[in-house]
């Protein structure tokens, strides 16, 4: 065998060997996709998975667009103590410094507390150290620059997660309204009603798991982009809201009652401007933890008599002339039920208005048992037609049940069940059914239902508008609401609640003061429940406002109790009806077209001629220019008679000008024009400047400028 | 100028073996598609997402590979017998120098920075292609005493061993591959096949030894020594079951399992991110996952294919070190491509052998890219000798057509 044979046999024998190699190779490859396969691809899974995209839910917003809540993004910090680039060497060169930095920081634990944790959680080996919990923004920003962290999420495991969290700009104003959603999902008020659309729709993002524990996006396709929340337009208004709040809580202080609220209603639309629920802690604290205004249905007391009397009415079986007697203000229903009125001796005779103005229980019930007495089912009836025995339907949950006894009931329905029906027991009705009823009859007889979002905005889409709904076209005649208009106003004008009265605006109302039946102790105890609930102005009824407050504990300085519904829940209404009056330029005018020939020209503060003219051409005073050829800048405006007299007002290089009589605007600029540096107390116009005109001055001259 | 006469262009600069040519060819593209593709994740980790960069990287380098091909393949390789014993000589004290100075890399010294155009390579590359062309050369020398023990065999194998310890503290496996294919070329160039089975026989003796100690050495002594860690721990995940079995493992499993016969197509695998090293070690799992068993099969064809033509030259090679230079080198090649892809399927334990001209790698591609040239200058000169002999076959024939 030659030499080249030898070899070429030895090559194919070789070439042979690696291709029974290869095929080798093709084999396992084969038997891996195909033998193993189920098993290898059911493990692929597990490292790709949809990982949630939150949608960023949508903000709650006042009818101004003022933010009622909104979420804000915080972070949580973790830490990896055993990342890479942190070696012995450099965490024990930089732990005092970082501890000295987060104290500074954060200054809620001291240095050596922060090193401690540090110290320990890396001795422990902690890879994922929650270190601080639900951080702004700014902190991160801070944290970011301190040694160790500064080295970033790999090196110096230093991570930041986001989550959002729900803020409310105004705090505690109509919290209880607003609501909130837990964790353990309870919802409550607008949060809990409306999550559906506040919520949004999660996107979802198909990631895969990268080495170092990473989730990285897989690619675009597969992704679902999360719809945003929807933003709720509330009803509600922040400021009468604050006022509501505020004189709420400043009723329960002043009168020591355990809780109450306030409600306030645009009559047209039923939209609901104010919401205030507000508890008095045992400790005086003040607290908003329930809903009274929906969820508290009590006896309403006197506030009912008009329903009654609009029954009365209505059914034509009395007129409001009609006569009875107050049996000398106590009136016996079989063996123990006794009616009183709370003037002892009772009113004597009088007549539906007076008895509905004094708020005569014996007179009210005298009238109703007298038309009812025999068929008291058709009372009964009527006010079911009203829909006081269901729930109203609001947008936000916790509404309570209401409950009209009525004679088809034979358990509850007693002898007396009628006339104290009349008078406002034997039912229970919430805040908020009472003053859709009395809202009604502002409206001319139609019944909407309370609003209290109006709007459902979406980025990029029509937004969505919730109209009132209507319950009821009519409740009563025009001739019964005629009637149960001057029945109301009377109550203000010569009835229980006269310190409502004032020269600005008319109001239309009732009080209340129910006894509150103890569960166990039934009508003993002297627990009241005050309310006032009316509409202003009267005469064309723009708002509805209720009151309660229930178990005021004040006594006046006989030792009396304070508990009626004018003087406890009265001054509540009436800084909220005068709050809005003052706000409300359409309620303002008739009073001021009434009074503004009679009215002086208005003073003027010295200031600007421009100003000034633009002032008296557009409102078409008159004024007179003393110095006729020389008009300076600044002018001083006297009154004579109903034209101004204008002098003007010098400015001289170096001297203090006098700049009383101007506004702070214009003293300001004048004074800082010429190099006088102003210190400013009060507000309003200046009355007093520390230097007297005329006085030289220099560049570092302070004028104090008292303003009021 | 048309396209047709582009191609003749380019046939006529190049010379060799055109289907050498396109085989070359035709595994650069797989590897920059499959690098393109498989660098995501160190491009998004490292690169902050410029995919680009490495893609763009190995183009550079294969296109510089090329040219060390061009330029190789014109010098004739009678010239490269004494390149080999040079370079033989020369490796010597540049895998000693490597070993005590070399950069550590996971804790393998392997590395050296050339001093003045600043590239890093393994020498142990170098070292490989210098004793496989030192073989070429001894063996051809001494074909006619070539089955004497002392005379031949001993001195080869001698020249074989010092390459191979030399180079065995820091890479276990190249050692080991390297030793392997000397004896399939000491197989080939006609030594004692005696002598041979023996080497083999001791040779496992040897390598159970040392499996056995390095499984059984005190432990105290395996951290101090990071490499047998190392090699414990591939060892120990490649002897367990399926629980037991390495997270890479799993892994390029995963990717095979998934890719199907058609694969996920370019650029869609999944399992780049998990694997260690897809763009290496693990290159072929990563085609088997893109790619499917079809592109996979293709690979492993290539490289039979290339081997195939390379007996083709060998036989037509007038002078024994041409057929064997070339014959090694091939071997060499494909023994070590299919031993990687023998890892990535789970035959073999992890070597950390790269898929020569597919894995993503810059000197060591170019040491390929070396042996390629010498290949085909083997072939360029055999076309011209055929071509020369028709010549003056032409010429002998001329007179008596006349």
């Amino acid at each position: 065998m030659n030499i080249k044979q030898d070899i070429i046999w030895r090559v194919w024998l070789t070439f042979g060997l690696l291709s029974l190699f290869a095929l080798a190779i093709m084999f396992y490859a084969f038997k891996i996709q195909v033998i193993e396969g189920s098993k290898w691809k059911s493990m692929a899974d597990s490292l790709v998975s949809y990982k949630n995209i939150e949608a960023t839910r949508g903000n709650i917003l006042d009818c101004n667009g003022n933010l009622l809540a909104t979420s804000i993004p915080i972070y949580d910090i973790r830490l990896d103590l055993k990342a890479d680039g942190i070696s012995d060497a450099i965490f024990n060169d930089s732990i005092s410094i970082l501890s000295s930095k987060i104290s500074n920081l954060f200054k809620d634990k001291s240095a050596e507390e922060y090193k401690n944790i540090l110290v320990n959680a890396r001795k422990h080996g902690e890879r994922y150290f929650l270190f601080k919990n639900k951080i702004d923004y700014n902190f991160v920003k801070q944290l970011k620059t301190f040694p160790i962290f500064n080295l970033g999420r790999f090196k110096g495991g230093f991570m930041v997660e986001q989550e959002s969290m729900r803020m409310m700009p105004f705090k505690h104003l109509a919290m209880r309204t607003i609501g909130y959603k837990n964790e353990d999902n309870t919802r409550v008020g607008l949060e809990g009603a409306f999550d559906k659309e506040l919520s949004g729709i999660n996107g979802q993002r198909l990631m895969r798991k990268i080495s170092g524990g990473m989730w990285m996006p897989l690619n675009d396709e597969n992704e679902i982009e999360p719809a945003n929340g929807k933003d709720i337009v509330t009803t509600l208004d922040v400021n009468l809201q604050d006022v509501s709040e505020h004189a709420l809580m400043m009723a329960l202080e002043e009168n020591l009652a355990d809780h109450g609220c306030a409600i306030l209603m645009e009559v047209s639309t039923g939209e609901i401007k104010a919401i205030a629920n507000l508890r008095r802690k045992l400790d005086g604290t003040i607290t908003e933890d329930f809903n009274y205004a929906i969820g508290d249905n009590t006896e309403p007391g006197s506030t009912f008599k008009l329903i009654s009397v609009m029954c009365l009415l209505e059914d034509g079986l009395a007129k409001i002339t009609d006569s009875t007697g107050t049996e000398g203000g106590e009136k016996k229903y079989g063996e123990k039920a006794t009616m009183r009125d709370s003037e002892p001796g009772g009113y004597g005779t009088i007549t539906l208005q007076r008895a509905f103005e004094k708020s005569s229980n014996v007179a009210i019930s005298n009238f109703v048992t007298k038309a009812y007495g025999k068929n008291p089912k058709q009372f009964t009836d009527h006010i079911i037609k009203l829909g006081l025995n269901k729930k109203l339907g609001l947008q936000i949950n916790g509404e309570a049940t209401p409950l009209v006894k009525t004679p088809d009931d034979k358990k509850i329905w007693s002898g007396t069940s009628l006339p104290w029906l009349s008078i406002g027991y034997e039912v229970n009705l919430s805040p908020m059914q009472m003053i859709t009823i009395y809202n009604a009859i502002a409206n001319k007889g139609k019944m909407v239902k309370p609003l209290l979002v109006k709007e459902i905005k979406s980025f990029g889409s029509e937004s969505e508008s919730l109209k009132p709904i209507v319950l009821d076209e009519k409740i009563c005649s025009d001739a019964t609401l005629r009637s149960l208009t001057t029945l109301l106003s009377g109550v203000v004008e010569h009835g229980t609640a006269k310190i409502l009265k004032n020269p600005n605006y008319t109001v239309a109302g009732k009080t209340g003061t129910a006894q509150v039946a103890d569960k166990n102790k039934g009508y003993t105890d002297k627990i009241y429940q005050a309310s006032f609930v009316g509409f202003f102005p009267a005469e064309n009824p723009k708002y509805t406002c209720m009151v309660v407050i229930n178990n005021p504990k004040r006594t006046d300085k006989n030792g009396m109790l304070v508990y009626y519904g004018a003087s406890v829940a009265g001054p509540v209404f009436k800084e909220i009806a005068d709050k809005v009056y003052s706000t409300n330029i359409d309620m303002q005018k008739k009073t001021l077209d009434s009074t503004f020939s009679k009215a002086k020209i208005p003073i003027i503060k010295t200031g600007s001629i421009h100003d000034f003219k633009t002032i008296c051409s557009s409102l078409g005073f008159n004024y007179v220019y003393a110095d006729a050829d020389e008009e300076s800048d600044y002018v001083n405006a006297g009154i004579n008679d109903s034209s101004y007299h204008l002098e003007e007002v010098r400015i001289h290089e170096n001297r203090v000008p006098n700049v009383i009589g101007m506004g702070t605007k214009d003293a300001v600029y004048i004074l800082e024009n010429i190099g006088i540096i102003v210190r400013l107390k009060g507000y309003g116009k200046v009355t007093q400047q520390s230097l007297s005109a005329g006085t030289p001055f220099d560049k570092s001259t302070i004028v104090e400028l008292t303003l009021e | 100028m048309n396209s047709n006469t582009a191609i003749k262009k380019i046939t006529n600069l190049t010379k060799g073996d055109f289907a050498i040519w396109i085989v070359v060819i035709l595994l650069s593209l797989f590897s920059m598609a499959v690098i393109y593709s498989a660098t995501g994740t160190l491009a998004y980790q490292k690169k902050g997402g410029h995919t680009e960069f490495y893609l763009l990287k190995q183009l550079i380098f294969v296109l510089v590979g090329f040219l060390i091909i061009y330029f190789c393949h014109l010098v004739d390789y009678r010239y490269y017998s004494r390149v080999a014993q040079i370079l033989w000589v020369a490796s010597i004290p540049l895998l000693l120098y490597t070993l005590i100075f070399g950069s550590d890399v996971n804790d393998a010294k392997r590395w050296i920075t050339l001093p003045i155009i600043n590239t890093s390579f393994q020498t142990s590359d170098l070292a490989k292609i210098a004793l496989i062309m030192f073989l070429a050369r001894q063996l051809s020398k001494k074909q006619d005493e070539i089955k004497e023990f002392k005379r031949a065999f001993l001195p080869i194998l001698i020249s074989v061993v010092v390459i191979c310890i030399l180079i065995f503290p820091a890479n276990l496996s190249t050692a080991a591959v390297l030793f392997m294919t000397s004896i399939v070329i000491m197989f080939i160039g006609r030594i004692n096949v005696k002598y041979i089975l023996l080497l083999i026989l001791s040779g496992i003796i040897l390598l159970a030894g040392a499996i056995f100690t390095v499984k059984n050495l005190p432990t105290n002594f395996v951290s101090k020594m990071g490499r047998v860690a190392t090699w414990q721990s591939r060892l120990e995940n490649y002897g367990g079951d399926d629980k037991t079995a390495s997270y890479q493992n799993e892994q390029a499993k995963i990717a095979i399992a998934t890719g199907g016969i058609f694969g996920k197509g370019p650029g869609k695998s999944t399992q780049r991110n998990f694997l260690p090293n897809p763009y290496a070690d693990f290159v072929y799992a990563t085609i088997i996952e893109e790619y499917g068993l079809l592109g996979a099969f293709t690979v492993i064809f290539l490289y039979l294919f290339l081997l195939y033509r390379t007996i083709q030259i060998a036989m037509k090679s007038p002078r024994a070190f041409g057929a064997l230079l070339a014959i090694g080198l091939s071997f060499s090649l494909v023994i070590q491509a299919f031993i990687n892809m023998a890892v990535a399927v789970n035959i073999f334990p992890v070597t950390g052998l790269p898929l020569p001209l597919v894995s993503m790698g810059g000197t060591s591609l170019w040491f390929t890219c070396f042996a390629f040239g010498c290949i085909l200058s083997v072939s360029r000169h055999i076309d011209e000798n055929e071509a020369e002999q028709q010549k003056t076959e032409a010429e002998r024939l001329k007179p008596e057509s006349e």
